[in-house]
């Protein structure tokens, strides 16, 4: 173990000669995360703890339907999540959406209700300003959770209509009452808001995560320029065993990770206002992503035999996990997509967080556990792998 | 019966359809300085790859210090001293860096390392440069820099994997000049080469090897014999020279000696051992000489010899 900190201590030395770590380690994420939160906080008014989304409502209905909507609406807007601007027509609101007035309208249609309750179909149609994406995502998965609720309470008014338990003219009753089902859903939604994070720290936290692969990706990098260079042979004709080579780049690569990770919790908190938690909960966490990601770069690494294809290897599997973990646009919903992406350490870490901000550290413990699982997995087929890689 | 510092028999090693070393057999004993000699790819460095433990055989043995070598095996490592034929070092640190990192390796406490450090920069003649950055030294301090590395820990065994290749003659010279006082310090060194001087200069023995195999091996005066070839020493006189050749011929160590054109050639075993005698003979015979031309067969030829080819074909 000496050894492998010997060779960590130089690795070291050389890292904070190569400024390139703390550009790709520190710099890069703290711009690009003033740049997203900038891009992505275009239709929200206020970033922070109390986040305010400026939605359109154009109620052309009037209907049990949209009268159903628009309390739900008005539910989440005293909780203080939207703030809804209601519109004569829909030309007024899609102005509204074009000049920026909203990030999102919503158009309920003249016929919605009768529409579904006759069951012939109807569309509520969601207006999003392009500058809002968020906004528009956010306003879209409420509409679809509305969607999805009225389709189950239109089931069991015909069903209840079929078995002769209620007559024709008690159908819009039965309808109404089910359309008063999202108001409990939408209170589970607000629930759910306190167990994520604002979204400076969620673009920081992701960010912060997807950077730090390029970090860890320098352990097998670092190892196969050695090898390049000469001087893996002269490591390997000392008396030290190959593990402790693999070893201490795999240190230098934990304890680089780490302080980058600590600069940008600081550098994030002070200067963006990310708000990231427990700092012992958020300290364990950020260890166990950081052992997960030098895992995962290690084993992508042992697939390469030059330190040129192990960096482009890497580069595309980090930029793939970072899409798939969320930490460019966030994955909501029980999708596909959302299950995919539990197998990325950056959707463990910001739900990690996630679950620590709304809860307690305890919270944290099941991200914590999947991500340590996934650095033992990746790691030991990693290593197996880079053994390769150690010779001359 | 003394040790030998290295032992190699029977080594055979291939990579995929190429049978790099076939059957390599040599030892060096305390002191002596042994010599590779063979052209680019006749398996030199994958013979003392596997002699460094950087490599590992298919067949045959390598101990060191009696000791058996393998890539896995950590004591004999300890007792050598690999000068790899690229340099291989870091060229983001600086000279001491080097060598402390590499001192470290090696298990070397921190109070010996220091002061060793020094005694190295200084063989190595880099103490004035011990603080600057690798990447800032002329292709000739940093061969010195790849040497220096090592012998750092004072191996036993010192392997050099061709070290003069590409360097100044300046730089080259100073390197041969330090293999030569490690040598008469009582290092063990294994020394690869294609230049057929520096094996001479340099080798108490030499293996010549080509296409994975030892040719022949010896001191050079011994393989010189296995190609059946003397000095020939030409004495150029003044004067009658007939009876200096009749005592000549009778002198211990000359095959042969004749008159030929105002001078008296010698096929000799040894000219150095005859050429005082020779001369003292020609003089007592009342010839006065004018001029002495000795002609040794090399190594180069020795080559030529046994494989058929030029040692830079």
């Amino acid at each position: 173990m000496t050894a492998a900190f010997t060779i960590a201590i130089k690795d070291l030395a050389q890292r904070i000669r190569d400024r390139s770590v703390f550009i790709i380690g520190i710099i890069a994420p703290l711009a690009l995360a003033f740049i997203f939160n900038a891009i992505f906080g275009g239709g929200i008014s206020d970033v922070g703890e109390n986040i305010t989304l400026d939605i359109g409502v154009v109620d052309e209905d009037r209907g049990p339907i949209a009268t159903a909507f628009t309390e739900v609406l008005a539910d989440i807007e005293s909780g203080g999540f939207i703030e809804l601007t209601t519109y004569p027509d829909e030309a007024a609101g899609r102005v509204g959406a074009e000049n920026g007035e909203v990030g999102a309208v919503y158009v309920l249609g003249p016929s919605l209700s009768s529409d579904i309750i006759s069951g012939s179909g109807a569309a509520l149609t969601v207006i999003g300003n392009v500058d809002a994406p968020t906004t528009t995502q956010i306003a879209s998965s409420i509409a679809e959770e509305f969607t999805l609720a009225v389709r189950r309470g239109n089931t069991a008014a015909v069903a209840a209509l079929i078995a002769g338990s209620i007559g024709p003219d008690e159908l819009e009753a039965v309808a109404r009452d089910a359309g008063q089902t999202p108001s409990a859903l939408a209170l589970g939604t607000v629930e759910a808001a306190t167990r994520q994070l604002d979204p400076t720290t969620y673009f920081v936290a992701g960010l912060s995560v997807f950077f730090l692969f390029f970090i860890a990706g320098m352990s097998v990098t670092s190892m196969l320029d050695e090898r390049r260079e000469g001087t893996l042979g002269r490591l390997l004709a000392a008396p030290i065993s190959p593990g402790s080579i693999v070893a201490g780049k795999s240190i230098t690569s934990v304890i680089i990770a780490l302080v980058a990770m600590l600069i940008l919790v600081i550098a994030s908190t002070f200067l963006m206002g990310a708000d990231w938690g427990s700092p012992l909960g958020v300290a364990v966490l950020a260890f166990a992503a950081v052992l997960a990601i030098v895992a995962i770069m290690t084993l992508v690494g042992g697939f390469a035999h030059t330190a040129e294809q192990a960096g482009n290897l890497q580069s595309i599997v980090a930029v793939t996990l970072a899409m798939l973990g969320g930490t460019f646009v966030p994955i909501s919903g029980e999708g596909f997509l959302s299950t995919l992406s539990l197998i990325t350490p950056n959707a463990w870490f910001l739900r990690g967080l996630g679950d620590m901000a709304g809860g307690s550290i305890a919270d944290g413990l099941p991200a914590f556990v999947v991500l340590m699982v996934i650095a033992a997995v990746a790691g030991t087929t990693g290593l197996l792998l880079v053994r390769r890689s150690v010779r001359v | 019966m003394v040790q030998p510092v290295l032992d190699v028999a029977g080594l055979e090693k291939s990579f995929d359809d190429i049978h790099a070393v076939r059957g390599v057999s040599f030892h060096i004993d305390p002191g002596e300085t042994y010599g590779l000699l063979g052209p680019n790819g006749a398996g030199k460095t994958t013979t003392i790859s596997i002699a460094s433990g950087l490599l590992e055989a298919d067949a045959g043995m390598v101990k060191v210090v009696g000791e058996t070598m393998t890539t896995k095996t950590l004591g004999p490592k300890a007792a050598v001293g690999l000068v790899p034929q690229d340099v291989a070092i870091y060229p983001d640190l600086t000279a001491r860096e080097n060598l402390r990192f590499f001192g470290r390796l090696y298990g070397m406490e921190k109070a010996r390392l220091g002061s060793r450090v020094d005694e190295v920069l200084d063989v190595i003649g880099l103490s004035e440069r011990a603080d600057d950055r690798a990447d800032e030294f002329s292709g000739g301090m940093k061969r010195r820099l790849n040497i220096g590395i090592g012998l750092l820990h004072q191996p036993t065994l010192l392997i050099l994997d061709e070290p003069t290749v590409g360097v100044d003659p300046q730089s080259r010279n100073a390197i041969l000049e330090s293999v030569e006082q490690l040598s008469a310090e009582g290092l063990a060194v294994l020394y690869t080469t294609h230049y057929m001087e520096e094996a001479e200069r340099l080798c108490d023995r030499v293996g010549i090897i080509d296409q994975g195999e030892i040719k022949a091996e010896g001191t050079r005066r011994e393989l010189v014999r296995l190609v059946g070839q003397s000095d020939r020493v030409r004495i150029a006189v003044a004067g009658t020279s007939h009876k200096a050749v009749e005592a000549l011929r009778t002198l211990p160590g000359v095959r042969e000696a004749i008159a030929s054109d105002g001078a008296i050639e010698l096929i000799a075993d040894r000219a150095a051992q005859v050429l005082a005698e020779s001369l003292r003979i020609v003089t007592d015979a009342g010839a006065s000489v004018t001029s002495v031309e000795v002609e040794e067969p090399d190594l180069e030829a020795v080559f030529l010899h046994l494989t058929g080819k030029a040692l830079r074909d």
